[in-house]
């Protein structure tokens, strides 16, 4: 594991406003750092802040103080449509629920997520598509609606398009909490073989104690949101 | 991949709703380009009937029952006027060409008009040229000898299967003296279409009374002056005259599109009204599109997608709905204005057949431009989308 950091966080913090003056502080995180190519797992309850976390590290929501560097840029630093393409070129982002467009097929939606950044070139893109896709073993499934896969099949298609512009950092929320145990631990593994294999940064909500034994650090938000050890019972 | 394919992959992907869209536009825009199209040809036929003369003589009465009696028969005829003022006419050095027309019955509905040959001639000033399809024209007989040889028009023949040889007649008094069909004229796409033309003659031996008469009589005399100058003369002497009307049949025209022009306003402020359904049948169906879509726009948004492509998508969307139904609602509505041209045609109401015509690709920006606008609302509600709040899991 390198000692370079690809995510540092500092003093970031995330308040929702309730109205009235009111805000309610859902995340206080003094300093995380992902060393560059390490396996980092989240754990922590229902509404403990992971997914707000992953949303702030991605750029898709403002922290409401605080430093987020990914690599050495710091994302809010920048202007929102320099965001945008950042995030499309160094982040790569897998939801829960695989967020696959329903109007697009397995390769489109792959392509899809190259028509944001300038990592591949147009000519290539269906080819590198392909590529990704039958390296996750769904060479026979280029031409089908997410609808036609299977969940474990439609979860790999999503971990495909968020490694097709080839990102640094992976940010994995829960991806296989949606799937039955032995497709979760199959698509786990190849998701985590794929991560190595590329050395990505990833960083991977989970509950799963498998997924968990597999990283090589586990933060847990109880300890890590001290907005949450402030919500502790004492 | 690009904002266009995302964006008709998108519509390909909700196929019925596309297509609903699609199929509204392109009815509205078919709608107003036909109602165009045909108010014109209305407008150019009237023209057309009323501008190789310049004098339209008959009895004392209506100037518009006259007009459209005569040269579209629309109308009853007029009373009759001698067939002297005619032969006036014809001597007159001011009258280039004077044309006898005399309005008779009818046979299954097609109209008897009795009038001699110059009806029928190629003068250089004339817009309408006749020509025979089949057979020849009736001959040029004499008083004493009428041949009740008949000309059809295209519609009058094709109608009763009247064929060369055929005689005809309506009615048993008619018996005695009835019709051989010695020709057939091709379409004019006018009301003689629906005429059956015969010799002055024919026409005043079939009539008990004008055969009879030692004046013949006739329905209207067609003027065309040697020189323009010489008409408003021709115009008062004859409307000076006891017996007799001239009418301009210009001034009749005005008339008619004045009165056309009230039903135009109306017309208009219905197709507004279909204008905006379409408008907000496009708005609605990409603003339910947008709301559904939301999550999918966060998923974009996330994965890299600027504000400006998802609001891009979107109004792409909207723009290709509107090119496909206004080049449907065009095309349509040439078609339906070519086939209610064709029914309307023969019954005097001419319209223009032409094919596409300068004002359609203006026609086609304009309703790609306000279906782009229509979108423009959801398209801003894309911009807007909340990335975190939408990208969290359905429950």
């Amino acid at each position: 594991m390198s000692t370079r950091s690809a995510v540092v966080l500092r003093q970031v913090k995330k308040e929702f406003s309730l109205g009235d003056g009111v805000n309610l502080e859902v995340l206080d995180v003094e300093h995380l750092a992902l060393p560059v190519g390490s396996c980092t797992a989240l754990r922590g309850r229902s509404g403990s802040g992971k997914t707000t976390l992953l949303n702030l590290i991605a750029g898709v929501a403002a922290p409401s103080g605080g430093t987020i560097l990914v690599g050495d840029t710091d994302v809010f630093a920048l202007s929102e449509a320099r965001r945008d393409r950042f995030r499309a070129e160094h982040v790569g982002y897998v939801f829960q629920t695989f967020n696959l467009l329903s109007a697009f097929n397995a390769l489109e939606n792959v392509m899809l997520a190259m028509m944001f950044a300038e990592t591949v070139p147009t000519r290539l893109q269906r080819r590198h598509a392909a590529d990704l896709l039958a390296r996750l073993g769904l060479a026979e499934r280029l031409a089908h609606k997410p609808q036609q896969l299977s969940r474990g099949e439609q979860q790999r298609v999503a971990i495909a398009r968020a490694l097709a512009n080839s990102p640094p950092l992976v940010l994995a929320d829960e991806p296989c909490a949606s799937l039955d145990a032995s497709t979760a631990s199959e698509v786990l593994a190849t998701f985590l073989a794929f991560c190595r294999q590329e050395e990505k940064t990833l960083l991977l909500v989970s509950h799963d104690e498998a997924a968990l034994g597999k990283a090589d650090q586990v933060f847990d938000m109880a300890e890590l949101n001290r907005a949450e050890t402030r919500k502790a019972p004492a | 991949m690009t904002i266009l394919t995302v964006a008709l992959k998108y519509l390909r992907g909700r196929p019925v709703a596309s297509a609903l869209t699609i199929v509204s536009i392109a009815l509205g825009v078919s709608l107003m380009v036909a109602s165009v199209l045909l108010a014109r040809g209305i407008k150019e036929g009237f023209i057309a009937g009323t501008t190789d003369y310049n004098l339209v003589v008959g009895a004392k009465g209506s100037p518009m029952q006259l007009v459209l009696g005569v040269v579209f028969r629309m109308d009853l005829a007029t009373p009759n006027i001698e067939y002297t003022i005619y032969r006036d006419l014809q001597q007159d050095p001011r009258v280039e060409t004077a044309v006898p027309i005399g309005m008779g019955d009818a046979y299954r509905g097609f109209r008897y008009v009795a009038t001699n040959g110059a009806y029928f001639a190629a003068f250089p000033w004339r817009r309408k040229t006749f020509a025979l399809a089949a057979g020849r024209f009736f001959a040029e007989d004499q008083q004493s000898e009428p041949t009740y040889e008949a000309l059809l028009g295209a519609e009058a023949a094709r109608s009763t299967g009247l064929q060369i040889g055929d005689r005809f007649y309506e009615g048993e008094e008619m018996a005695e003296y009835p019709l051989t069909v010695v020709g057939i004229l091709r379409s004019t796409h006018s009301a003689d279409d629906r005429a059956i033309f015969f010799s002055l003659p024919s026409y005043w031996g079939m009539n008990e009374i004008a055969r009879g008469m030692a004046i013949k009589p006739l329905t209207a005399v067609l003027i065309r002056p040697r020189r323009m100058s010489d008409l408003p003369s021709l115009h008062r002497e004859l409307n000076v005259a006891a017996e007799t009307q001239a009418v301009l049949p210009s001034g009749v025209l005005l008339t008619i599109f004045n009165m056309m022009a009230v039903a135009e306003d109306v017309l208009r402020m219905i197709l507004a009204i279909v204008g905006v359904i379409v408008l907000l049948y496009v708005f609605v169906s990409m603003y339910s599109a947008t709301i559904e879509r939301r999550r999918e726009i966060a998923t974009m948004r996330a994965l890299g997608a600027r504000r400006a492509t998802v609001l891009g998508i979107i109004l792409t969307e909207s723009a290709a709905l509107a090119t496909a139904g206004g080049l449907g609602g065009i095309v349509g509505g040439h078609a339906v204005a070519y086939f209610a041209g064709s029914l309307l045609g023969p019954s005097g109401l001419v319209t223009s057949h032409s094919l596409f015509n300068v004002f359609d690709p203006a026609v086609l920006a304009s309703v790609i431009l306000l279906g782009t606008l229509a979108g423009l609302l959801p398209a801003v509600l894309a911009y807007r989308t909340e990335v975190a709040e939408n990208l969290a899991p359905l429950s």
